[in-house]
């Protein structure tokens, strides 16, 4: 138990609706990551992979709430929650600091009217403890060694506006940004979504640069692509619809998937084999529930090939099989 | 050349581009009174010539078109007339006689003869060198005597006296007389082009280049309704409109912006207050909101006064405390008739770019940085101030136009008023100097911020710079 440095029980994340409905956009997710892993978090666009994300940084919003479950980060020597705290506090004490997040569309996510510099002394700033007094000097001093360590070409890059970076540079500007702090959590939220094939290696290839230099010790890596977690991550989860439903080693996820959904993904997977060329890919038929209504059963049923009528009469639970956690009573 | 200094080349591109327009508004401005129906030189001339003499109107008439520079000038130095034509397109002569150097007119003398040849000859009182008449005297002779009796009568009932008077008029002047050839005095006529009674035009073409000339040297021309310089009409009125405006303007920009942004970031109910009165507000036109401030602060309430900028009983602005007060209590409505109408129409904008910004994912990714609120507000507001600014540049630009129909409303002494009189008493000189300064405001104002947006924005300036590659 001591052993992990994130630890994620049972959370449920729900938005309150204007008039008191409630969508449950996340639902019982549970996982535990040691130190240096790198997860990987895979689903469909809408199956709550960037809810799960405020979630994991305890920012808690309004629309959102926490409905159950808890959310640990290790701290010294023991393991610190995040669920229920002030959000002034999470803000002068996790963000950046103990969990970091590398935000999807690098393009938008750096302010197109600051310098590059500027935007890394802000973190610095609003980082500061209280009663610790920096200089701008001394600000701008922690930046160039930080862009220096992670090897960019600080004097061109930290000079310039957003606008005169190619989407690499920004890219690699925004991680550089975001763990500034050396936290000991990243959240990646598809950093690599919107890029071309050989920046997102050079991207993927500083990460592990980072991961490898300490600057971070462990990585959530969110995409939907699944060739590239296979790649990058230890572990992978695979999310629909607010519920992990399959969750295990990388080889065994992608090479041998026991979830019919997640089966069904890898066969939606376009390949480069000589094989598969100009075969059809299979798309899954129909769309993921909607998560305002309470849900009976599995909640995959109405798009699975495998589907019995007891699927949709029985809520399915995480249940492992082999060495791995698949929720589906009929998975072998 | 000017490829290292982006900016500086930006900035030489937009003032040439400016001043190209500029000419443009000098040409409209000169073009539009002369393409309607009534020439204002007809009706310049018209009220010129009134209450004078044929020959001094036309005298005045052409000063006035010489001061235009609308009037020819030949190579005398005269006005050039035109001259009257009939139905063919001939010039109409009349005669008139020569005159000379002196203005007299000069003659000819002719000798007569009659129809043999011989002159004819007639009996004229014979002048001597100075041209005076020829006289002899001559004592009285036929009734002598009678006339001596008479006299000794009257001598010896009068005596002395009567005796002098008698002998006086016993002198007679005769003309002396003399024969000479009769002769005929003939005044010299010559044919004369009849003038119409202005003078003539120069074209167009020569109005307009005199026109610039005189603009560019700062001569509008005169108004006629006040018989002064329109740059006195300007600079006399230009003062109060830019203490209305620019105050009002500025304040209800940086006000507007502040509540919007606030309003936006802060939500809940004093964004839901503050929004619907605020879209209410900028619904409202200026005149509906100045008339109402009139009818309810200064007729019902009477705590404010409804009209002009300060109190009657000042006879001449001094820059006294009293003056001061009293100019102050006047300027009360006229402002806030105009102040919370500007206010809410930058507040809505700007609330609608905050919303806009704090939206975007850089925001976003500066939340889950950590940021302070302090800090993601002043990001708010310097994004989204950016598009404001150009809102700034319209209003600065329109300020001096814009203020007409609140001057009307307070009677205020501005640029406004001065137009609407001009326009009421077909004063052209004075609406085209108003208008040519409505025009040079905006583009100065639209020019300011140009630059300024350039200086603020980086994505401007990068634009610039790949402009420049």
């Amino acid at each position: 138990m001591s052993e992990n440095v994130f630890e994620v029980d049972h959370l449920g994340l729900y938005y309150l609706g204007r008039f008191g409905d409630k969508t449950h956009a996340v639902t019982d997710v549970s996982f535990s990551m040691k130190q240096g892993e790198i997860l990987g978090i895979a689903g469909e666009s809408g199956c709550g992979k960037s809810t799960l994300v405020s979630g994991l940084m305890g920012m808690c919003i309004p629309p959102l709430y926490p409905e159950s479950g808890d959310v640990r980060v290790k701290n010294g020597d023991k393991m610190e929650s995040l669920m229920n705290r002030d959000i002034e506090d999470v803000r002068a004490n996790v963000l950046a600091q103990q969990v970091s997040m590398i935000p999807q569309g690098a393009f938008n996510a750096l302010n197109p009217v600051r310098k590059i510099k500027d935007i890394a002394a802000d973190v610095l700033k609003a980082h500061a403890r209280p009663g610790e007094k920096q200089d701008a000097k001394q600000i701008y001093d922690r930046v160039y060694a930080h862009f220096d360590r992670i090897g960019m070409d600080t004097k061109r890059v930290l000079n310039s506006f957003p606008i005169n970076l190619t989407a690499g540079e920004r890219q690699r500007c925004v991680i550089a940004i975001s763990t500034i702090l050396l936290p000991k959590m990243v959240i990646a939220d598809e950093p690599t979504s919107a890029l071309d094939v050989s920046t997102q290696k050079e991207v993927i290839k500083m990460i592990f640069d980072l991961l490898d230099k300490g600057i971070f010790q462990s990585m959530i890596f969110i995409t939907h692509e699944l060739p590239l977690l296979y790649h990058v991550a230890d572990n992978i989860a695979i999310m629909y619809a607010g519920e992990i439903v399959e969750k295990g080693t990388a080889e065994q996820v992608v090479k041998d998937p026991r979830h019919p959904y997640t089966q069904a993904l890898m066969g939606a997977m376009l390949s480069t084999e000589a094989s598969q060329r100009g075969r059809h890919p299979v798309a899954i038929e129909g769309a993921p529930p909607s998560l305002k209504n309470k849900i009976v059963g599995c909640r995959f049923a109405p798009r699975c090939s495998k589907a019995c009528p007891d699927c949709k009469k029985n809520t399915q639970n995480l249940r492992i099989v082999g060495d791995r956690d698949v929720r589906c009573d009929y998975a072998k | 050349m000017l490829k290292q200094y982006p900016m500086l080349r930006y900035v030489l591109q937009k003032a040439f581009w400016y001043l190209l327009t500029f000419v443009c508004a000098v040409a409209l401005n000169f073009a539009l009174p002369r393409l309607g129906d009534n020439n204002p030189v007809d009706i310049i001339m018209g009220q010129a010539g009134k209450g004078l003499s044929p020959t001094e109107a036309q005298k005045k008439k052409a000063e006035l078109l010489v001061s235009f520079g609308m009037a020819e000038i030949g190579d005398d130095g005269q006005v050039v007339y035109e001259y009257e034509t009939d139905e063919n397109g001939k010039v109409v002569t009349r005669l008139v006689p020569q005159l000379d150097d002196n203005k007299q007119p000069v003659v000819n003398v002719v000798k007569l003869f009659d129809d043999a040849g011989n002159p004819v000859m007639v009996e004229r009182q014979k002048l001597d060198e100075a041209g005076n008449p020829v006289f002899v005297e001559k004592a009285p002779a036929a009734q002598k005597g009678k006339k001596a009796k008479k006299a000794k009568k009257i001598k010896a009932k009068k005596g002395k006296k009567g005796a002098k008077a008698a002998a006086v008029a016993a002198v007679e002047k005769i003309p002396v007389m003399e024969k000479v050839q009769a002769e005929r005095i003939d005044t010299v006529m010559v044919e004369e082009k009849v003038k119409k009674t202005d003078p003539k035009l120069a074209s167009a073409v020569s109005q307009f280049f005199s026109y610039i000339g005189k603009v560019f040297h700062g001569d509008l021309g005169l108004s006629y309704q006040n018989n002064e310089p329109v740059t006195n009409v300007i600079k006399k009125s230009l003062p109060w409109t830019l203490a209305i405006q620019a105050p009002t303007i500025l304040l209800g920009w940086i006000v507007g912006n502040l509540l919007g942004a606030f309003a936006a970031y802060k939500r809940g109910i004093f964004d839901k207050v503050f929004f619907p009165c605020a879209m209410f507000l900028n619904g409202v036109p200026f005149f509906v909101f100045g008339m109402l401030l009139v009818a309810f602060f200064s007729i019902t309430l009477g705590w404010f006064p409804a009209m002009g900028a300060y109190s009657p009983d000042i006879p001449e602005l001094t820059f006294s405390w009293s003056c001061f007060k009293s100019v102050s209590w006047y300027y009360v409505l006229p402002f806030f008739s105009v102040f919370p109408i500007l206010l809410s129409g930058q507040a809505t904008g700007m609330r609608s770019m905050s919303i806009y910004e704090l939206g975007t994912d850089y925001m976003k990714y500066a939340k889950w940085l950590g940021l302070r609120e302090g800090k993601i507000i002043s990001y708010v507001f310097r994004n989204a101030m950016l598009p404001q600014l150009t809102g700034l540049a319209q209003s600065l630009g329109a300020m001096v136009g814009g203020a007409l129909i609140t001057e009307m409303i307070f009677s205020y002494p501005g640029l406004g008023m001065a137009m609407l009189n001009a326009i009421q008493k077909n004063d052209y000189a004075t609406i085209q100097g108003c208008t040519l300064m409505i025009s040079t405001c905006v583009l100065v104002a639209n020019f300011a911020v140009d630059v300024l947006i350039a200086v603020f924005d980086p994505r401007v300036k990068a634009g610039l710079q790949m402009g420049g590659k």
